[in-house]
């Protein structure tokens, strides 16, 4: 007989007795650790969800930040831009205007300097010219020359306008000095006499008359009345022919 | 030569006898034992565990998956019956390839309690599911049908003690008659496929213990004889 009855009932019994032992030695402790772990997986995966999340919010207020910032950095530059803008055309206005104004300094001293040269040679020129004609005058003039000049003067101081003539009548009566004719050349006598008529003529007053010679009136004879004056001289003709001179100059220049 | 371990008689006081079947299967009972507690004493939770846990995580795992496979329910009520019958079987067959071992599973009184269990457990299972209803099924579809319900049911638990007996016991036979007439190359190309066979008998045995549980619960019938009709193609 192949089958031991007393072995089969004592493997029945070991059978169980091992079913208890796996069952307490390893089916319960092996399923219990997987569990935990299953719930550890879990939990972990829950957490990395969650801080997933939480990490995908912060990027989000990050990406807000950033975005508010790049905004807030670009007004930023386009406000420094402007100001810069601003301040470069003021400060380019301004130097501008410095130029300016150092450019019409300039000007102005490059004017007055020209004025200045132009001037001197205005007067080295007519003070030459002068010195030449009245060289020349001096070197020309004669008896019939001044005898001339002097019947001119007399011509002038005859045709004097009624205006001119009170003015100068009133010149005569504030006059405390007397009346001075000076001329170039000493005048004749009968010349000399016929002025001092015709200035006696001006005022009822009786009037000292007196000639003097200067030889910076080149050819000519002068009557100085308390800021009035009755003259003919070359002087004036080379005045009024340096006055054409300079403008000939000043438009060449 | 014995045909079954239970003739080799150890030690013996009057009806009490002491045989090599079971003195190997506590050999085996107290190596699973042991073998457990050592790898379970220290169980990691973490994602970190050593090399015994994962086999015994990996074996475990596996044949809770089969379970639910099988019967379509928590395997947490089947595991320990049916694992332990698969590990017993399985470990007891592959300790075969130890010299001067013979496995336990050979002896047809092993096999004959093995499927007395299962016999006794069907309806223990199917009452616990059903309650007293489960009786009624052997009287389907009608009365008639009881006595052939009955023997149906004695005559697969006496085909799951002869199948399993059969196999490791024709296994060490061949080995051992390989041995003498053959000895360098074939014994041990037939001990290679004594342990393929025996880790497979193993699996049927507890495949098919698990299949009468499910169809004795009877939930999910048809998903039940399906997978029935399946397991029986393959084998």
């Amino acid at each position: 007989m192949l089958i031991d009855w007393f072995t089969v009932i004592a493997q029945i019994i070991n059978f169980l007795v091992l079913v208890y032992l796996l069952k307490r030695f390893l089916y319960g402790p092996i399923i219990k650790a997987m569990d935990k772990r299953q719930e550890k997986i879990a939990l972990r995966l829950k957490e990395a969800r969650k801080k997933k999340e939480e990490a995908g919010q912060e990027a989000e207020l990050f990406l807000q930040k950033n975005r508010k910032f790049d905004a807030r950095h670009e007004e930023m530059l386009f406000q420094i831009k402007k100001e810069v803008e601003a301040a470069k055309a003021e400060l380019i206005k301004e130097a501008r205007s410095r130029v300016d104004a150092d450019m019409d300094r300039w000007y102005g001293a490059i004017r007055k300097e020209k004025e200045t040269f132009l001037q001197d040679i205005r007067k080295r020129v007519a003070r030459h010219t002068c010195a030449i004609v009245g060289r020349a005058i001096k070197d020309l003039s004669n008896a019939d020359l001044e005898n001339r000049i002097t019947s001119i003067f007399i011509e002038r101081l005859q045709n004097i306008d009624k205006n001119e003539r009170e003015a100068l009548a009133q010149a005569v009566q504030h006059s405390t000095e007397g009346i001075k004719v000076n001329s170039s050349f000493e005048i004749p006598g009968e010349s000399a006499k016929k002025i001092a008529q015709l200035l006696q003529n001006l005022t009822t007053d009786p009037v000292d008359v007196r000639f003097e010679i200067l030889p910076e009136l080149i050819c000519g004879i002068e009557v100085k009345l308390h800021g009035r004056k009755i003259s003919w001289n070359i002087a004036d003709y080379l005045e009024s022919f340096e006055e054409s001179m300079r403008a000939t100059i000043e438009a060449s220049g | 030569m014995h045909i079954t371990p239970d003739s080799i008689i150890l030690f013996q006081l009057g009806p009490v006898s002491l045989n090599a079947t079971i003195l190997f299967t506590w050999c085996i009972m107290a190596l699973m034992t042991v073998g457990s507690w050592l790898v379970t004493r220290k169980l990691s939770s973490t994602t970190r565990l050593s090399r015994w846990q994962n086999l015994l995580e990996v074996l475990v795992t596996g044949i809770r998956d089969e379970i639910r496979e099988i019967s379509g329910q928590d395997p947490g009520r089947y595991l320990s019956f049916v694992g332990t019958l698969f590990l017993f079987i399985a470990v007891s067959n592959l300790l075969s390839i130890i010299p001067g071992y013979t496995p336990p599973t050979g002896s047809l009184s092993t096999t004959t309690a093995l499927a007395v269990c299962v016999f006794i457990a069907v309806p223990i299972y199917g009452i616990t599911q059903k309650g007293l209803a489960y009786f009624k099924q052997y009287a389907k579809p009608s009365l008639l049908m009881l006595p052939f319900n009955i023997i149906g049911e004695v005559s697969r638990t006496i085909a799951l003690a002869m199948r399993l007996f059969g196999n490791i016991m024709s296994g060490t036979i061949i080995a051992a008659i390989l041995l003498s007439i053959a000895p360098l190359i074939f014994p041990v190309i037939m001990q290679a496929f004594g342990l393929l066979i025996g880790l497979i008998q193993a699996y049927i045995f507890a495949i098919l213990a698990m299949v009468y549980i499910a169809a004795g619960s009877r939930v999910r019938q048809n998903k039940i004889d399906a997978s029935l009709q399946n397991k029986k193609g393959e084998v």
